[in-house]
């Protein structure tokens, strides 16, 4: 809440900002909160008092809105957006909804990552929407990129295309990340994005990487930092109407079970989380799939659990869909 | 839109007497003069003076607004930036033309499976001219277990002079050649040696001033990590938040730079229910820290490398052997198992052309 300064409300003079300061009174929250205080004051400074909260009442409530115009300006503005793997949309209810945040979680090595490149190529190639990659570990290969658009389209024109409609931003300290996610906000995804279409999609990987080292320890500030992200990330998808895709790492709480970083207030930020793991079969090591369980969902029941290979975003759709279940032994062209 | 305060890089003890004196956004200092802030808030008039730039209405905007690029463009600064050869073109092949530089990579392994000779390896490497394939520059560095041996560097200096001698065909390679001794190899090596965890991240954070002062520098080996963090560490949640801050400012440089990261793990026994695994050191956080993950592994009495984590290559086991002469490829007759790998090119992998996109691609 801000500093009363004179001006700012229709009767708020100068002298009468003076006499509130020498009651001790300096910020506006002050003014709405505490009515029988104000009432003794305003038989002093007059009813200016009482008229300015009534001002500040009505500059800052938020107002009621019906259920029906709710559900309407749902059904308009609210888009699902594939993520090119059928695994993975039928446990997310056929793709990343606008508006909503998701959160995929895993270990090291488990896929994270290759989801987050999986779903900005089909954003910017299949759908031809801009994305944003707020990238935090370095890990973003724009040759990975263009491996997967060249398996979808051998057109060259259209893969720059769709490599231009994915902007990145490179952040890698939770101060840099903050004032990422403001710029956003002050100035609208469009402007911050310059390749042509609209943002669909904001992908930050990973957020873990920039907020675990001021958790905990000597430091208090870190969980209120942690919170600002929490609500910019979600103030952002809402207003814009965007999917927020976000990456976490993973723990294991008491009994040995995965769960995701970050810890209990985190845990309920995300509308949905999905959680990466590799499969350990005996016989070979490197493989490229994984599983992924479904942790936390608004829509469908959990724990459900889908298989699915990293490699689907690097082939074509003959090759994905003419396979007819046998395991990937041909080598694409 | 008003950005609050505490979302500021402050420090907290300023940050707390701001908020007392009722500044709660940023749009309530905009306006001020740092004598009045310091007048208000009780601050000195340094610290107002720091106050008011962090703070200034437009800069965290550009700031921001600065860095970024599309993936078109990233595309071409990849490309541009190559990568390290380690002589092994099986390993380089699987990390699609040697170690990739603007990234970290994390080299993890048992002891005396290789890991100090690939770091000795790739600072040799790191030097060999722009005409034969390489990058021309220079390299660091950063000794903590006092297992860099100058002899060693001196016979793969040496050995890579040798073969790149051979390869040398035109006059552009030759006048190179001239460039390229034992002497300015070793004179373009910086070596650092930091006793415990403080001394290492004391040096983290005066590198980038170093790598300012020399852009030459396009590799900084730290070997190893685990080493300093391994020994007298109580805490070990400090421990992890130490590690991820190190982690995060290693990569800020690898990119800010265009210097390759390479770091060196240690291995530990994971023992549940029964059964046990060599699995990296430091913690399963610590996993996430590097871009690309390298163990180095035994079996029987061959030694091979696994990409276990990596954004653009695919998984792949390869194997390799430290030879007199360093890091070089297994010989073919007694190769145990190439999984996913079909050939094992062994032709030289430095040439005079340059690196083009064809090279760069890998098979799916």
């Amino acid at each position: 809440m801000v500093v009363l300064r004179d001006g700012m409300c229709p009767g708020l003079s100068e002298e009468l900002v003076v006499a509130l300061r020498a009651a001790d009174i300096t910020t506006g929250t002050w003014v709405l909160i505490n009515l029988f205080t104000l009432v003794n004051l305003a038989s002093r400074c007059g009813n200016a008092l009482l008229a300015i909260r009534r001002v500040l009442l009505a500059q800052h409530t938020a107002f009621p809105v019906s259920g029906a115009d709710l559900y309407e300006d749902l059904l308009s503005s609210t888009a699902i957006l594939s993520t090119g793997n059928p695994s993975l949309d039928k446990l997310l209810d056929s793709g990343l909804y606008t508006g909503e945040l998701t959160e995929l979680a895993g270990g090291p090595g488990s896929g994270k990552t290759q989801v987050c490149f999986g779903v900005a190529v089909n954003i910017s190639y299949q759908l031809k929407q801009s994305v944003i990659y707020v990238d935090s570990t370095g890990g973003l290969s724009a040759s990975r990129l263009l491996q997967m658009l060249q398996a979808k389209s051998c057109n060259i024109e259209e893969q720059m295309e769709a490599l231009q409609r994915i902007q990145v931003f490179p952040v890698f300290d939770i101060f840099s990340l903050l004032g990422c996610l403001h710029h956003f906000r002050c100035v609208g995804l469009q402007q911050a994005s310059a390749g042509g279409g609209s943002v669909k999609a904001v992908i930050v990987d990973s957020v873990s990487a920039v907020i675990s080292p001021i958790l905990g320890g000597k430091q208090n500030e870190g969980m209120s930092m942690m919170t600002q992200v929490a609500g910019l990330l979600k103030t952002i998808a809402k207003d814009f109407n965007v999917a927020v895709l976000v990456t976490n790492t993973v723990t294991r709480d008491g009994n040995g079970q995965l769960k995701a970083g970050l810890g209990q207030t985190w845990s309920h930020v995300p509308r949905i989380r999905i959680l990466l793991q590799r499969l350990e079969r005996p016989g070979s090591t490197c493989s490229s799939v994984r599983t992924a369980t479904l942790a936390k969902s608004s829509r469908q029941p959990c724990h459900l659990k889908e298989e699915f290979d990293l490699q689907c975003w690097g082939r074509s759709e003959e090759q994905l869909y003419g396979m007819s279940g046998k395991r990937k032994h041909t080598e694409p062209s | 839109m008003q950005r609050d305060i505490s979302s500021y890089a402050i420090a907290p003890s300023v940050k707390v007497k701001l908020l007392n004196a009722g500044f709660l956004s940023a749009a309530d200092l905009c306006d001020l003069r740092p004598l009045q802030l310091s007048k208000e808030a009780c601050i000195s008039q340094e610290e107002a003076v720091e106050v008011l730039q962090a703070v200034r209405c437009e800069s965290g905007q550009e700031r921001a607004a600065a860095g970024r690029l599309t993936a078109l463009e990233l595309l071409g600064r990849e490309q541009e930036l190559g990568t390290i050869v380690t002589f092994c073109s099986a390993l380089d092949m699987a990390l699609g033309g040697g170690m990739p530089v603007g990234k970290t990579t994390e080299v993890c392994g048992a002891p005396g499976v290789g890991k100090t000779q690939l770091c000795i390896q790739l600072s040799v490497d790191a030097q060999i001219p722009v005409c034969f394939g390489g990058l021309g520059g220079k390299s660091l560095y950063i000794d903590t277990e006092g297992s860099f041996l100058v002899q060693r560097a001196v016979d793969l200096a040496q050995a890579a002079v040798d073969h790149c001698g051979l390869l040398a065909e035109d006059s552009e390679q030759q006048e190179a050649l001239k460039g390229f001794t034992v002497e300015t190899i070793l004179s373009n090596l910086f070596l650092v040696r930091c006793h415990d965890y403080v001394e290492l991240l004391a040096e983290t954070y005066l590198l980038p001033d170093f790598l300012a002062q020399h852009p030459g520098v396009r590799l900084v080996v730290i070997d190893s990590i685990a080493f300093s963090f391994r020994h007298d560490f109580e805490d070990l949640s400090q421990r992890t938040r130490l590690l991820n801050g190190l982690a995060q400012r290693l990569i800020q440089m690898a990119t800010n730079h265009n210097v390759a990261v390479i770091l060196t793990n240690q291995m530990t026994t994971k023992v549940w229910s029964g059964q046990s695994k060599l699995v990296p050191a430091l913690g399963e956080s610590w996993g996430h820290a590097a871009t690309q993950r390298l163990i180095l592994h035994w079996e029987g009495t061959h030694r091979l490398a696994s990409l276990y984590k990596s954004p653009s290559q695919r998984e792949a086991t390869v194997p390799y052997q430290i030879t007199g002469q360093g890091f070089r490829d297994a010989p073919p007759s007694d190769q145990p198992k190439a999984s996913d790998d079909p050939s094992v090119r062994q032709s030289g992998s430095l040439s005079k052309r340059p690196r083009t996109e064809e090279d760069q691609s890998t098979r799916t």
